[in-house]
């Protein structure tokens, strides 16, 4: 274990007790284990002879010491595995002096390693760890090719794999991670399998691409550009994961595999082969085992045990660069270099830092002339360009990393993993990844007039603004400032705004307004908002006709009057507002916004203080809130106008107000439908849209919603367990011949449900209604914005147009009702497809009562509601 | 996965050093904390800013989310002082806090994340003898972001001018003559007067205190070009 660096060195002497990272003792044991992880350091072609005789040194009982060390180098430093499988070989030949193997008997050193990998990668596949599997996949085809492993055996395994695809009902996640065993061990053992049989080669082909052909209904829920009028399957700036696997086979297989040669390291090409009388390694057979039994949403509805699982989906990959820079992920070459990376991503999420250190050093692994050399290398020390390769280190990276981040419907990590990730690569080599930084920022951005899906467009804003933040805001706005000129809602101006907001957010308004060119700054541009952000207190106005009644509560407030007398109050204004009030006022809501603004007030000048004005007056609130969803919704607005030039503001404080249940989720998804702020208007005129900041709030009171429902379920079944254990245990204790005799109809007396249970279970039931309404309210407020009736007063005109061929050719011309139109549907799209596993617990109920009154309609707007509906319950593929 | 590299999420020499708790209830607390300690804020940087910052490692489709932030204060001014507890409703989170955002900047400084053993309540103010954290007192550097110059050294400071003050309080505007040229013992001369007025406090420029939200202008020597 002492491979480890030690971490903050610096202050080792001071606190070395506490330190588990001291110099300890290492077993020769783990110094073998350690050389075989640590080989190629320094200059790998080198140090694999020093570790084979280092190993064959020790090798006396250190069989599965050096096997682990195999495994972990194998399957956590993929890209030496062409180097592994090098080294691995030469254990094979006799040790020197000793030229007559067969002579002394025994195995070979190297067959007895292998065996014991073998053993591991079982365990691996048993646990289906499916991203070692694959690893162990790619090492045992290197060691095909280096003639260890046997053609016949290395076919078996792969055509395990290809198995799953044919499995009845498999999971998508599933058949793309075993379709990625046999493709990449196809990729790299090809040309040997292809020369045993050629028809072994074409079915392993044949089943990934059959398998493709029934994905093509997920795959349009989940690209990253979006063109609701096509139903072509081919994005240009865009590639889905096993469909490029796909497409590099088919070329490799054109060519009999030659251009492996060009695409992978094989240090061993040139070896002999195995030494005389030793026959390959015969691989054993293996069978993918069956996932987790799934309870396939038998009365998901309300079953405890019922685990939610994330639907998976086809995973697009979205490209920025050209072919020459960047790598074409379906040339063999670029597959290679993208997957490789891809899976340093992936492995090294646990230390950014770390990550980015070996992405930048990855030319080093891969064949000479993959990658320009970096600026300032002697030109002796350059290699030949490869043709057809020699990109962009940088421009990869970038292309790689955004990639990962924009998957959809959600990233393997949390987006902030790759933003980190990212400024750690800037800060390895600024000069070389600022400029790929800029160019990755500029396409996107360019991309978003061409229908870059709305939840990429907003982790773009996200990851923009949390990267400027780490490089002072230093972004050439400039070029950007003719774009004020489009209209309000496009998507470049949306995200400018977005963009600047996030930025004020993580910094403060005269920070970010400085960095804005006068073009941006000027009134009209809308960028910068009118004022930083802050409070707006709708009564501090002394002309506002509840002026006084709201100081009196304030005063109140800030004596710290009791929860009582405030409400006491409260009860008085009402009286009185309601004789003197002229005209029609509703006088209760006019208390709840004077009541709730007020408690704001006191609370503004930090979340803190705000958290500690709203536990002092809980029982305001709650008393405030029991008038049933207007009362609901007349809170959320006071908050929304109080807070309305601070968005920030108004998601935490309906967060909160969820979590001390002053309101419920479905409260803030129906509030955000009808009252929606995130249209920039903060009322409740024109069209009905949805927009990125509205998306925020449901996708607050959605995930509140469904998390409740994970913890009490948790909580349930640890319950369960507990008392089942008592059980067993009371009944292993009472364990006599009499009671052995027992008929077993006749229970013994079982302990009845202990209370804790009977509540944990009422609660989990609820939550479960709770999370339903909400997850009902959502889809039923989509349907209204984007199907609405011609009575509907908020009907947006365009909510049909924009889904058309021909209007999206005209979107120079569109106004804002088109854009909110489109993006609606945009958000629709993503409901749909991030909370698929939900909605398939509850389909049958949703899809009756939302989506019955479709049925036969020729509305096309109906017809896309449907067809995005079913394909995300899996209904429609 | 941790063989090849360390993680970054892993608890580090951090501790409070006030605690009661033996080293072993420590280990266990911190193995499930979902509190972190957060170290090197600009004394301006707000809570909401913290909240934005962090919010990134919520987890509320696993019932998370941030719970509260406590911002650290100087002892006796009651004012940010450059630390802040941040708690979350799970102890993943606060791991994904130290893998994802211990290191990266907030505010334009390099902020630091430790797994804490939980709030309680004193712990918001600083140890530090001038009020503030420890570490201010003894910071050589100028530090704009955190009220200058470190508080021993803004003692000292203090302690100088004041003794630059005290030196002159009594200047009545007469400057010494410094003695002329050699004359002729015992003839009497006329003083030369010089009316130059004395020291004043205000003069002094070095005004430790950087206005508010000071900043240095530092060309950031990680800043990429684009």
């Amino acid at each position: 274990m002492s491979y480890e660096r030690p971490y903050y060195n610096k202050r080792r002497n001071r606190d070395d007790f506490d330190n588990p990272r001291r110099e300890v003792y290492e077993t020769p044991e783990q110094k073998i284990r350690t050389a075989i992880i640590r080989l190629g350091e320094v200059d790998v072609l080198q140090e694999i002879p020093r570790v084979a005789k280092q190993i064959r040194e020790q090798a006396e009982g250190s069989v599965p010491a050096i096997s682990e060390g195999f495994r972990i180098g194998v399957t956590e430093e993929p890209y030496k595995i062409p180097y592994y499988a090098h080294l691995l070989r030469l254990l094979h030949d006799p040790p020197e002096g000793e030229a007559e193997a067969s002579s002394s008997g025994g195995t070979s050193l190297g067959k007895q390693i292998l065996e014991d990998f073998w053993k591991g990668f079982q365990a691996f596949l048993d646990k289906l760890s499916w991203r070692e599997t694959r690893l162990c996949i790619h090492f045992f085809a290197h060691l095909t090719m280096a003639k260890v492993i046997s053609v016949q055996s290395m076919f078996n395994l792969l055509q395990s794999f290809v198995a799953v695809l044919d499995e009845f009902g498999v999971s998508h996640g599933r058949a793309k991670r075993a379709g990625l065993c046999a493709a990449q061990g196809l990729m790299i053992a090809g040309k040997v399998l292809k020369e045993d049989s050629v028809t072994n080669v074409i079915d392993i082909i044949n089943a990934i691409q059959i398998y493709i052909e029934t994905t093509s209904a997920a795959k349009r829920l989940v690209q990253p550009i979006v063109h609701y009028h096509a139903e072509s399957d081919t994005l240009e700036n865009a590639d889905e994961l096993l469909e490029t696997a796909l497409a590099v086979l088919k070329t490799l297989n054109a060519s009999d595999f030659a251009e492996t040669a060009n695409s992978y390291p094989q240090p061993y090409a040139d070896l002999p082969g195995l030494p005389e009388g030793a026959a390959p390694f015969e691989l054993p057979s293996v069978l993918v085992p069956p996932e987790i039994i799934e309870l396939d949403g038998l009365a998901a509805d309300t079953s405890e045990d019922a685990q939610v699982k994330k639907e998976e989906w086809p995973e697009y990959y979205i490209r920025l660069f050209d072919n020459e820079v960047t790598p074409d992920p379906v040339s063999p070459a670029g597959y290679a270099v993208r997957s490789a990376l891809l899976d340093i991503v992936e492995i090294f999420e646990v230390n950014r830092k770390e990550c980015a250190r070996l992405l930048i050093e990855y030319p080093k692994w891969t064949l000479p002339g993959t990658f320009k050399p970096r600026p300032g290398t002697p030109a002796e020390l350059q290699p030949e360009p490869a043709p057809g390769k020699n990109w962009q280190l940088e421009s990869t990276l970038m292309e790689i990393v955004l990639g990962s981040l924009f998957v959809l419907p959600e990233a393997t990590y949390k987006a902030i993993y790759y933003i980190g990730l990212i400024t750690e690569i800037c800060k390895l080599s600024p000069s070389t990844v600022g400029p790929a930084v800029g160019k990755s920022i500029r396409r996107l951005y360019a991309s978003l007039a061409d229908g870059l899906d709305v939840e990429v467009a907003r982790r773009f804003a996200e990851w923009f603004a949390i990267h400027m933040s780490n490089f002072g805001f230093q972004w050439v706005w400039k070029e950007w400032v003719p774009d004020v000129s489009l209209t309000h809602q496009h998507p470049k101006r949306a995200f400018m705004r977005r963009a600047v907001e996030f930025e004020i957010r993580l910094a403060y308004f005269e920070r970010i307004a400085k960095t804005l060119p006068e073009g941006l700054q000027a009134e009209g541009a809308h960028v910068l908002p009118e004022h930083a952000p802050g409070p707006d207190f709708e009564y501090d106005e002394p002309s506002n006709p509840y002026h006084n009644a709201a100081q009196s509560v304030l005063n109140l407030l800030k004596g710290r009057a009791k929860a009582d007398d405030v409400l006491a109050h409260l009860e008085t204004l009402k009286t009185t507002i309601g004789e003197t009030a002229e005209g029609d006022v509703n006088v209760d809501s006019v208390i709840r916004s004077v009541a709730v603004q007020s408690l704001l007030n006191i609370g503004s000048r930090s979340f803190s203080h705000f958290l500690n004005a709203i536990e002092r007056y809980l029982a305001v609130l709650r008393s405030l809130s029991t008038g049933g969803i207007d009362a609901r919704t007349d809170i959320l607005t006071a908050v929304s106008l109080f807070w309305k030039r601070n968005r920030q503001m108004i998601s935490i404080v309906f967060d909160k107000l969820m979590q001390y249940q002053i309101v419920d989720p479905t409260d803030v998804v129906a509030w955000t439908f009808t009252n929606g702020v995130g249209n920039e208007r903060g009322d409740t005129e024109g069209p009905s849209a949805i927009n990125a900041h509205d998306w925020d709030l449901l996708k607050g009171a959605l995930d509140k919603a469904n998390g409740r429902v994970l913890v009490a379920r948790k909580r349930v079944s640890a319950l369960r367990k507990e008392e089942d254990d008592t059980r067993a245990r009371v009944k292993a204790s009472g364990g006599d011949v009499a009671s052995m005799e027992v008929d077993a109809e006749a229970k013994p007396d079982e302990p009845p449900e202990s209370a804790a249970l009977t509540t944990a279970v009422k609660a989990f039931t609820s939550l479960t209604t709770q999370q339903k309404n909400a997850l009902a309210r959502a889809l039923d407020g989509f349907i209204a914005c984007l199907a609405p009736l011609s009575s509907d007063r908020r009907a947006n005109p365009y909510a049909r147009e924009v889904l058309t061929e021909k209007a999206w050719h005209n979107r120079a011309n569109w106004t804002d009702d088109d854009w909110n139109a489109w993006e609606t549907w945009g958000w629709y799209r993503h409901f749909c497809r991030a909370y698929s596993p939900y909605l398939r617990s509850y389909s049958t109920t949703l899809g009756t009562v939302s989506l019955k009154k479709f049925e036969g309609s020729t509305d096309p707007a109906a017809l896309q509601i449907v067809k995005i509906w079913n394909v995300s319950i899996g209904e429609e593929s | 996965m941790a063989h090849v590299v360390q993680s970054l999420d892993q608890p580090s020499n951090y501790k409070d050093s006030q605690t009661r708790v033996d080293r072993q209830k420590q280990n266990e607390l911190l193995a499930k904390s979902s509190t972190l300690y957060v170290g090197n804020l600009s004394f301006y940087t707000t809570e909401e800013q913290i909240y934005e910052l962090f919010t990134k490692c919520g987890s509320p489709e696993d019932g998370g989310g941030v719970k509260r932030i406590i911002m650290g204060l100087d002892r006796n001014t009651r004012t940010p002082c450059g630390f802040c507890f941040v708690e979350y409703y799970t102890h993943e989170e606060a791991l994904a806090s130290m893998r994802y955002i211990s290191g990266t900047k907030l505010d334009e400084r390099i902020i630091r994340c430790d797994l804490d053993l939980g709030y309680k309540d004193g712990r918001q103010f600083g140890r530090g003898r001038s009020g503030g954290q420890v570490r201010d007192e003894h910071r050589q550097d100028y530090d704009p972001g955190r009220g200058g110059w470190g508080a021993q050294a803004q003692r000292l400071e203090i302690e100088r001018r004041r003794e630059v003050e005290e030196r002159y309080a009594d200047a009545n505007g007469m400057a010494a003559g410094g003695g002329g040229d050699w004359k002729e013992a015992n003839v009497p001369v006329a003083p030369e007067a010089t009316l130059k007025r004395g020291r004043s406090p205000e003069d002094d420029g070095s005004n430790a205190r950087g206005g508010q939200r000071a900043r240095v202008g530092d060309p950031d020597p990680d800043a990429e070009r684009m």
